[in-house]
């Protein structure tokens, strides 16, 4: 078995630890034994998008985000195929939010965005930046399970149909939203840094799944120790008091 | 004479004397006067030092280099650069009519109130030393940093003085059209690299947004660069390190020798910063040798102190200033134990995930034995460094006290990294231990 990973950007969309969930992907799969190519892709790099079982798109600071811009659209038509063809998405951040409809910046500039969702985003003032620690929960086909991250962002993320889980301390999609993130059966969205994955090994085993899934038959993945992952995350959702 | 000023003087001189610093006259008086800081009238030469790592150490070194030059100075050494520091340093400093008593005043300011302090201070002269990627979620991002330095400089007449090897610090000069500049910079070294997995920033021309080529990197994005179409980059330094000698702990510059007063490059980088300032006021470069050569780094900046072995104690505030640590820490010869202390108050930033962008593979060294993570998110830490797999030599305690215990019954030599506000605790429980070997 092996599994082929496109991290996109990965020299512009590196914010805030981001490239850590490739590390936590790459592992996970190495200790069980499943191969996996990790290829990056800046701009006007070739790629084919539609050869990779798994999708992922960091976050990055404004200036980045409009270098990336334009390459990214003129990725639209392959990137849709490759969702055609069951690729596994994870998007983080600014990722998240150019696979809406806009983005509108603070001066009511719209940047138009890949436009494979109905959520768009926009631009919040000074007094509602969404920033701190959160925790969340998320429910998965019959999964259910509380996760931690760090979120940081002023745009605020509306029109969300199929969040991706329900806030139980933070922001989420915008401003005291309720709701994090986006979801489908084969994208998962998310403003959620820490970076997302480590201290959320369901997660990353879930991600894992829908990007295996595209070339094998796997129902499950074999267990892990994640003793030290939980013990991380817990302290979090203890230090925000969902557990005790 | 101004009762709030000699009662906030009065104050500073009580707690002096009671063995207290700290900057409670300072936000007394901006309690009692929010214009306090704008009332000073400052001394003929006013240094501001800002930029994201190094501004301690290089400010500190600059204020000592003035005062062996024969100079009176007036500096926050002990890197109190935020308002209520900076008017506790001025209050204590001058007389009751809110002059100054010092022929200079060098002052760390910290990266995100250095807009507001330029307009009350009225410096002489601004160096900036870098600028990396740093707690975010305090900071916002550094772009924002950096175009808000570009608009109070704009109009700034003074010196500026700044790291030529840093674009995200050259690209204050393009703006500043009325300031002098000055470029301090420093030559390939032995330490230097064709490539490098470390610079985050600066990667792309400001001008034209085209990728800068890089000759060489000395550190995370400082080297070498220049941008093909437009020239960005291309500078005169007015102060270049012409060489470095890491066996013998010396450089070369102005057609001589300096002694660097730790063996690293960016130790050499402050040493360069100092020598612009002082090739910039005309005084004698001997003076700041002196200071490089007995200079003893500040709390926490190298620090150590006598357990059973020596422990060394480093602060780390960002991925750049932890790469640079433990790049000294693994280049050590002897077998060690190490402890990682990670805090997410305020003053650290509550964001941990800069963990992730800085290369903690580097401590997979052999020499390394155990590597204790304590403090607020140990377990965070711990699980950093499982995935660089080297799990089995991870030892979580989250008490600070219990961590430095452990170390001291090793007996081996240990190196200790503390993010900010780990760093005055586990330095008095340090002090403490050592106690017990006397």
């Amino acid at each position: 078995m092996n599994l082929r990973i496109l991290w996109m950007y990965h020299d512009l969309m590196d914010l805030y630890g981001d490239k850590g969930n490739i590390q936590v992907l790459k592992t996970r799969c190495e200790k069980r034994n499943i191969e996996v190519t990790v290829d990056t892709c800046t701009i006007n790099e070739v790629r084919d998008i539609t050869s990779y079982d798994l999708f992922f798109l960091g976050g990055g600071a404004d200036r980045e985000q409009n270098l990336i811009y334009q390459d990214l659209l003129k990725r639209r038509d392959q990137i849709r195929e490759a969702m055609d063809q069951k690729t596994a998405f994870l998007l983080i951040c600014g990722g998240y939010q150019l696979f809406g409809r806009y983005y509108k910046d603070q001066d009511g500039v719209e940047l138009p965005g890949l436009n494979f969702f109905d959520y768009y985003t926009e631009a919040a003032d000074r007094d509602h930046r969404c920033i701190g620690n959160i925790a969340v929960n998320v429910t998965i086909g019959t999964e259910s399970f509380d996760a931690v991250g760090f979120e940081n962002h002023g745009g605020q993320t509306k029109n969300v149909f199929n969040p991706f889980a329900r806030v139980l301390k933070g922001h989420g999609n915008s401003y005291d939203s309720g709701f994090e993130g986006f979801m489908n059966d084969q994208v998962i969205a998310t403003y959620m840094h820490g970076p997302l994955l480590p201290k959320n090994p369901k997660i990353a085993d879930i991600v894992l799944k829908r990007a295996l899934s595209r070339r094998y038959d796997i129902r499950e993945l074999s267990e892990l120790d994640d003793t030290i992952e939980n013990k991380a995350r817990d302290v979090m959702l203890r230090r925000l008091g969902v557990i005790s | 004479m101004d009762i709030r000023l000699s009662l906030v003087q009065t104050m500073h001189r009580i707690l002096a004397k009671t063995g207290r610093g700290g900057s409670l006259p300072g936000s007394l008086a901006l309690s009692l006067d929010s214009n306090f800081i704008q009332k000073f009238k400052m001394p003929e030469t006013v240094i501001l030092v800002t930029g994201t790592n190094g501004k301690t150490t290089t400010s500190n070194l600059i204020a000592e280099s003035l005062r062996h030059a024969g100079k009176t100075v007036l500096n926050n050494h002990r890197g109190d650069n935020l308002n209520v520091g900076i008017a506790t340093l001025l209050a204590s400093g001058s007389d009751s009519n809110y002059q100054v008593q010092a022929d200079a005043a060098v002052i760390e300011v910290d990266e995100l109130t250095v807009f507001r302090q330029f307009e009350n201070l009225h410096p002489t002269a601004l160096v900036i030393t870098n600028f990396f990627r740093d707690q975010l979620d305090r900071a916002g991002e550094m772009e924002t940093i950096i175009r808000k330095l570009m608009q109070v400089t704009e109009n700034f007449e003074g010196d500026l003085i700044l790291n030529g090897d840093d674009p995200n610090v050259i690209r204050i000069a393009d703006n500043a059209k009325k300031a002098r500049i000055h470029f301090f910079s420093v030559n390939e070294n032995v330490v230097s690299r064709n490539i490098t997995d470390e610079a985050s920033e600066g990667k792309f021309c400001p001008r034209c947004g085209r990728p800068l080529i890089y000759d060489y990197y000395q550190y995370s994005h400082i080297g070498r660069f220049r941008c093909p179409y437009d020239d960005f980059g291309k500078i005169t330094p007015d102060l270049l390190v012409s060489s470095v000698d890491y066996d013998r702990a010396v450089f070369r510059a102005e057609g001589r020798t300096f002694h660097s007063f730790m063996n690293t490059i960016y130790a050499v980088y402050n040493c360069a910063a100092v020598l612009c300032v002082m090739k910039t006021l005309g005084l004698d470069y001997q003076a700041a040798d002196e200071v490089f050569s007995n200079y003893v780094l500040k709390e926490g900046r190298n620090e150590v102190f006598n357990l059973s072995k020596p422990c060394t104690i480093n602060l780390v505030k960002n991925p750049t200033g932890a790469n640079e640590v433990m790049k000294y820490i693994t280049s050590q010869p002897e077998e060690k134990n190490l402890c990682i202390f990670l805090n997410d108050n305020d003053q650290d930033g509550h964001d941990v995930s800069w963990i992730w962008d800085a290369h903690f593979e580097r401590l997979d060294d052999p020499l390394v034995k155990t590597i204790v993570c304590s403090g607020r998110r140990a377990y965070d830490m711990a699980l950093r460094l499982k995935y660089e797999g080297m799990e089995d030599r991870i030892r979580v305690i989250e008490d600070a006290s219990e961590a430095v215990r452990w170390l001291d019954d090793q007996n081996l030599e240990s190196y200790i990294i503390a993010t900010y506000t780990a760093l005055h605790s586990t330095r008095a429980i340090l002090r403490k231990e050592a106690k017990r070997h006397r």
